[in-house]
Parts: structure tokens; C-alpha cells; sequence
């Protein structure tokens, strides 16, 4: 009787594996499969969080303001000394956030999920970043000239972090999710799902391959998506028709590049600069960014415009709602500005000023042009969209990202061309002036002191996966196929009692076998195992490593220690993707400009980023 | 590589009413006649050897009648099978008592699909009761080999 109940049992768990190697062949979920499932969720948490991060912040603006005016049109109706006020209690309030964190977050590591993607393990403390946010919700609600967009990479990095580690993923992967994370929350601000994408491919990882270009653009639609369906997210800069561009104005265009190819490294510059002045100060933390709010708020008093990150200043520059003068005033203002929020430590990013002064820059050059030489500029305004792309792209040294980005958020096709021609000019000016951006330089200098987890000197031990799937040489044939209804694996490890790697058994071998229930306590995994099927030793080189998955169809190599006992699995996703990584080790760093300065480290807790967040030198 | 669909018919060595006193003493006894004049077997104490240890790792009967001593080892050059028919019911080990075909199976350590192809092909052979009773009532080698050789689809 219990023998005919074991029979039963034994046909129905044959059965049940069948049908799940049929399910299998034909989804097929592979490994890269799984990781754009989950980089999908990535991006909608981190839509999640831009959305509560939004919202937040018109909060803390309603009350001295209104969310419906925006920010700047908030300053203007405030008296002169709500102007000094508002700023100045911004940035008090950021900096006791921020010395308040201290104590939550000294034992933790960096926060900038760019150091965690690049140098890291893909671990982004939460603690610190939400303490950074929050900070960051204070200095950029109370009109610091900062963008919002810095915090939002933040969390969304954070979560995607969070949920890797939840889901226990090896460093590349988490890395790789982190930065899906950082797409979102690019997307989300920006509403820019390829440009997010591609800041993050082309910035950050410094490579397009497709291995970790596509779980970028899922998490990046996905984020935009959300915000789509959640909120009224919209082309960000609703722009004018532009007449096609003449021959006869790119000469214009080719002068635009070359100026703002100059004017962007002299601005990080001059960030960096006030940035120094402010650390010289010696101010303690919270009077530090008090004065840099109170800085913003003077300034604002006669010229309003240079409160918050600058986009409806763009808005009406871009349609020709402004008249030049006023450019003038307002261009040198909020460089001012900037300099004062960005150099006293407000966190946030410079992203969105950055295209304000591009647009500022592009718009003032065009309309001289277009005094002296009415063909040469027939319309500034367009002169001004080319150049916030041109700005961006030299800034950033992206400028694959930059135009993608400005034609994501304007829509606009009409200036194309110019746009590609003056963004490439911009990029090499920028980069014959200043090889290197500031970000660059430090993490640079980090790497050096962090071992590699790429290929290269990365040993087999950092990549590794402990406790593989594995069944004991004498098990028999029921177990090995229950085993692999439990575990997605083609290959189960086989080992005797003291834990010595013996051979796998394949499922490939046992699948035609499945429907033969007399074999099920006949056959035993030592019958049935492949002695000869590759392995890594933990100290191998992880390019040695590569060459044994030559030949074979394997998702995971066996880690075998000299003493032949198991250790864990070496997956071949995690070496290619180490692979895609490589090209940013310290040697291989793309370059990073301002949307990455990041500020150096102290005994002062991170307070802010640059464009989209890093460390703060405070 | 799949298995010649006469491999059982060609069976090297087979052996008709054994008289042995158990199971390990069956194995012995078509060990010696699978080994004798076979180039394919390089090291033949070495064979035993490792269908014995395989015998002590898990049982190898696959039905009430039949057993499959077997082993993939090093010391045979390409699969090969003795089969033998025991004179009465044989108490192969203590859950077997009455084991009436004992079949050694020699397998390369490479040669998994085929040991595979080979264990599944005997049992839905001999889950046909008729070819059962046919192998059981046959006089000598030929009509037994014959037995094999007409159910070629049974043991693909």
C-alpha cells in the first residue's frame, strides 16, 4: 500500500517536473530575462518615490508660498525680508537635518549611489540618503538655486539598491539595478526615459552594451510610465515651431558650440571655487548653508528669477518671453546663486541650472548675432534650446545624452541639426580645456584605494555565489528531479559527505528520462553525474574564469577550492556584466562633469551632490 | 549518441540458469564471462571493483525480477552488457528475494545519456509481462537473444 502511495507520488512529481521544463523551453526566462523583470520594479518603485519626493516639496513651498506659482513666482510676492527669510530658514533647516543625521549615519558608507555603481558593491545606505533627501527637501523648497533632480536619482537609487539586496543579488547585479534605479529617477524628473538611460549607460557605467543598456530603458519606461499614469507629466519644455535652420546660420551654431564649450567648464570651475570659499569659512554645518540661502534670498530680492532650479525662467527664455537685458541680469545673478547653493553645501543637483545657463548663454549670443547679422540668427529663441543641449553636453561630456535629453523634453525636431552639430563642439572644447571632470578625479582616487570587483585583478571569490543547489553522490533519481523542480538550475552540483565537488548531474541528460518512474530508485546522482564538466578555483583571475564557460552551455560554473571542496557558483550573467564594468575601473572612468561633481569627503556628513548627487567635502 | 537498437541482442555475455547463491556471487559469475576476450575492458578487477562499490552506495534492483548491477568507471572503453538468467528465484539482497534476471552493465564515466538510455530501455522491456515470460521460458542463447532482438521498439 505505501509503496503503491510512493509510486503515485513519484509519477506525479515526474509529471510536475516535465511540465515545468516544458513551461521552461517555452518562456524560457533567462537569467537577463529575470533582471528586466526586476528592473522594471525598479523603476516604478523609483517613480514611487520621485512622486512622494514631488510632493513633499510643494508642501514645504505652500508654506511661505504656493506649489501652484512655482518658486519663483512665490519670491516675488514676498516682502524683501521674506526673501532673505525663506532662503536663509531653508538652508538652517537643511543643515540640522543634516547634523541631526550624523548620528544615524556614521557607521555607514558613502551614499552617492554613483560611488556604489561604479567603485562599490551597489549598496546604497538608507538611512543616509534619506537623511540627504530630506535635507535636500528644505534647500530646494525654500528657493535654494538647486535642482530637484539630484534627490530624486537619490531615492530612487536607494530603493533599487534595497530591493537587490532583498532579493540577495550578487555585486554586479545589484550594481547594475542600482544604476536602473538612477535612470528612473532621471526619467521621472525629467520625464526623459532614453535620456535616462543613456545619462546613466553613458556617464556612469561608460558603455552602451546591451547587457546593461536594456535593463536601463525598461527601468527607465517603466519610471516614466508611472509618472504618465500617476501624475500630469508632460513634455517638460513646451517650445515654439522653429523655422528650418539655414545653411547660413551654422556658422552661428558652430560659434555657440565653441563658446559654451568655454563657459561650462568655467562654471563647475567657479562651483568648485565657491565651494572652497565656503569650506574656508569654516562656518559650523547648518550656519554654512544658511548663509548660502541667505545669499540666494538677497539676490532675489531685486531679481526673483534666480530662486529654484531655474525652469520657468528656461520656459519663458526658450519663448521669447524676455527680453535680453533682463537675460543679462538674471544669467549673472543665478551663476551667483548657484555658486552660493551649490558651494555652501545645499543638496540637491545642478542639472536644471545648468540648462538655464545654457539657455541663458544661447540666447544672449543669438540675439547679438542676430543684431549685427539678422541671417546669420533669423531666431535666438532657437539659438537658446541649442544652447541648454550644447551646455549640457559639454558639462556632462555626454553629449550623446545631452541632445537625446533635449529632444526628449522639447519635442522640438527643428533644430536637430544644429543642436547635434553644437553639442559635439561644446563636448570636445569642454573636454580639451578640462580632460577631466571633478567627479571623475575623486573617484578615481577612491578606486584606487577600493579593490577592483571588475575583471581584471577581480579574483573569482568577489563574484562568487555561496550555496549552490547540490545533492549528495548517493541520491537518487526522485530527489535530483525534485531538487530541480525547486531550483531554476540546468546543472545540480554533486558532492560526497565531507562537501567534495564530484561532478553535476545535468538536466539536460535526465529530461527525456522523466517520464520513466522505475528509475526513480534505481538511478542514483553518482550514475548520472558528469565528472568532467568545468570548474574555477575562488583565487582564479575572473578573465581566466571566462575561458570555462568556452564551450559549454551553462549559466554557472562550480567554485572549487584547491582542496576539491565546493564554495559556491561563479554565474556567467555577473561575469558579463563585470565585463560591461571593466571599462570604468579607474583606468577606464568615462569622464563625469558637473551633473556628477561630487564633493569630498569629511568628517561632515554628505550634504549634497552636484547635478545628480554625490559627496560633499563638507 | 544513442544506443544500436540490437545492443541487448548483441549483449556480450549471456549466461542462462545461473546457479549462484547471491547477488554479489551473480555479479562475480558475469563479470567473468563479460570480461573474457573483450578488448573493450582495460582493467577488469577494476570493473568489479566498481560495480561492487556502486552496490554498496544505493540497491540496483529494478523490479521484483530483475537486477542491474552496473557501474561507470574508467575501466571499460564503451558501454557494455552481460545478461544473465538465474536457474531459480535468487535472494539478490534482503528487499529482493526472488530476482530472476541480473543484467551488468559497463559504462565510460563519459557515457552518461547512453547508461540512461540503456537503464530506461530494460525497464519498459521488462514491464512487458509476455517478453518477460518468453526470456524466462527460452531453451538456449539464440531463442533468448531473440527475444531482445524482436522488440526492437521497447528497447530504443
Amino acid at each position: 500500500m505505501k509503496a503503491a502511495t510512493e509510486g503515485i507520488l513519484m509519477r506525479r512529481l515526474l509529471r510536475l517536473l516535465r511540465w515545468r521544463l516544458w513551461i521552461q523551453e517555452k518562456l524560457q526566462p533567462t537569467e537577463w530575462q529575470v533582471t528586466l523583470v526586476w528592473a522594471a520594479v525598479a523603476g516604478f518603485l523609483g517613480a514611487l518615490t520621485s512622486i512622494v519626493f514631488l510632493t513633499l516639496t510643494e508642501r514645504v513651498h505652500d508654506w511661505y508660498g504656493s506649489s501652484h506659482l512655482g518658486v519663483v513666482e512665490s519670491m516675488q510676492r514676498l516682502p524683501w525680508w521674506g526673501c532673505l527669510l525663506v532662503p536663509t530658514l531653508g538652508g538652517a533647516l537643511a543643515g540640522l537635518v543634516l547634523k541631526w543625521g550624523q548620528h544615524l549615519t556614521r557607521a555607514q558608507s558613502s551614499t552617492d549611489y554613483m560611488e556604489a555603481i561604479v567603485i562599490g558593491n551597489g549598496n546604497v545606505p538608507v538611512r543616509g540618503s534619506l537623511v540627504k533627501s530630506t535635507a535636500a527637501l528644505f534647500s530646494i523648497a525654500s528657493g535654494g538655486s538647486i535642482g530637484r533632480e539630484g534627490p530624486l536619482v537619490q531615492l530612487a537609487a536607494v530603493v533599487a539598491s534595497s530591493l537587490g539586496r532583498w532579493r540577495k543579488f550578487s555585486p554586479p547585479q545589484l550594481r547594475l539595478l542600482v544604476a536602473c534605479g538612477a535612470a528612473a529617477g532621471i526619467a521621472s524628473a525629467y520625464n526623459a526615459p532614453i535620456a535616462g538611460s543613456f545619462f546613466v549607460a553613458e556617464i556612469i557605467l561608460g558603455t552602451i552594451a546591451m547587457e546593461s543598456l536594456g535593463p536601463l530603458v525598461v527601468s527607465a519606461v517603466s519610471a516614466t510610465l508611472t509618472m504618465q499614469v500617476l501624475t500630469s507629466a508632460h513634455v517638460l519644455y513646451r517650445v515654439p515651431t522653429f523655422q528650418a535652420v539655414s545653411v547660413w546660420e551654422m556658422p552661428g551654431y558652430i560659434a555657440l558650440g565653441l563658446i559654451v564649450g568655454v563657459l561650462a567648464p568655467m562654471f563647475l570651475l567657479s562651483l568648485k571655487h565657491a565651494e572652497n570659499f565656503f569650506v574656508s569659512l569654516k562656518l559650523p554645518l547648518v550656519l554654512r548653508l544658511a548663509t548660502g540661502g541667505l545669499i540666494v534670498g538677497a539676490i532675489a530680492i531685486n531679481v526673483p528669477e534666480v530662486a529654484g532650479n531655474g525652469y520657468s525662467v528656461v520656459v519663458d527664455i526658450v519663448n521669447g518671453r524676455l527680453l535680453w537685458v533682463s537675460i543679462l541680469g538674471i544669467f549673472a545673478c543665478k551663476w551667483l546663486a548657484t555658486m552660493a547653493s551649490f558651494g555652501s553645501g545645499a543638496p540637491g543637483g545642478v542639472f536644471t541650472p545648468s540648462l538655464f545657463m545654457g539657455a541663458g548663454a544661447g540666447l544672449l549670443f543669438g540675439t547679438l548675432l542676430h543684431h549685427f547679422f539678422p541671417g546669420a540668427a533669423v531666431d535666438p529663441r532657437a539659438f537658446a534650446l541649442v544652447g541648454m543641449g550644447a551646455f549640457l553636453s559639454a558639462a556632462t561630456h555626454a553629449p550623446i545624452m545631452a541632445v537625446i535629453m533635449l529632444f526628449e523634453m522639447t519635442l522640438s525636431y527643428d533644430i536637430i541639426l544644429p543642436l547635434l552639430l553644437c553639442s559635439v563642439i561644446a563636448y570636445y572644447t569642454s573636454k580639451s580645456l578640462k580632460g577631466s571632470s571633478l567627479y571623475s578625479e575623486v573617484l578615481k582616487r577612491k578606486a584606487a584605494t577600493v579593490p577592483d570587483p571588475t575583471l581584471g585583478e577581480g579574483r573569482v571569490a568577489d563574484m562568487m555565489r555561496p550555496n549552490p543547489p547540490l545533492v549528495f553522490a548517493n541520491a537518487h533519481f526522485a530527489e535530483v528531479a525534485r531538487l530541480f523542480l525547486n531550483v531554476r538550475v540546468n546543472n545540480l552540483y554533486v558532492v560526497d559527505e565531507a562537501g567534495k565537488f564530484l561532478g553535476v548531474v545535468s538536466l539536460h541528460d535526465i529530461k527525456p528520462y522523466l517520464a520513466e518512474p522505475d528509475l526513480a530508485e534505481l538511478v542514483i546522482a553518482r550514475d548520472i553525474l558528469r565528472e568532467d564538466f568545468p570548474r574555477v578555483a575562488p583565487d582564479q583571475l575572473l578573465t581566466e574564469a571566462l575561458a570555462g564557460f568556452l564551450g559549454i552551455v551553462a549559466e554557472r560554473l562550480p567554485v572549487v577550492d584547491h582542496d576539491g571542496l565546493l564554495r559556491g557558483s561563479l554565474a556567467k550573467g555577473d561575469l558579463l556584466l563585470a565585463l560591461v564594468e571593466r571599462r570604468k575601473s579607474p583606468q577606464g572612468l568615462p569622464e563625469m562633469a558637473p551633473s556628477a561633481t561630487p564633493r569630498a569627503a569629511s568628517s561632515e556628513p554628505s550634504v549634497s551632490s552636484a547635478p545628480f548627487g554625490s559627496e560633499s567635502k563638507r | 549518441m544513442s544506443l544500436p537498437t540490437d545492443f541487448f541482442a548483441e549483449a556480450h555475455a549471456v549466461v542462462l540458469d545461473l546457479e549462484v547463491g547471491s547477488g554479489v556471487a551473480a555479479v562475480e559469475a558475469l563479470h567473468q564471462r563479460l570480461v573474457t576476450d573483450n578488448d573493450a575492458v582495460r582493467n577488469a578487477a577494476q570493473f568489479l571493483a566498481d560495480v561492487r562499490a556502486r552496490m554498496l552506495l544505493a540497491p540496483v534492483c529494478l523490479s521484483a525480477e530483475l537486477a542491474l548491477p552496473h557501474a561507470r568507471t574508467d575501466a571499460v572503453s564503451r558501454m557494455m552488457v552481460g545478461i544473465g538468467r538465474t536457474a531459480g528465484p535468487l535472494a539478490f539482497d534482503a528487499a529482493h528475494p526472488d530476482v530472476r534476471f541480473i543484467i551488468l552493465i559497463g559504462t565510460p564515466q563519459s557515457a552518461v545519456t547512453e547508461y540512461l538510455q540503456a537503464v530506461a530501455a530494460l525497464s519498459r522491456f521488462f514491464r512487458n509481462s509476455a517478453a518477460r515470460e518468453r526470456l524466462l521460458a527460452a531453451t538456449d542463447e539464440a531463442e533468448f537473444r531473440a527475444v531482445f532482438a524482436g522488440s526492437p521498439a521497447a528497447l530504443r
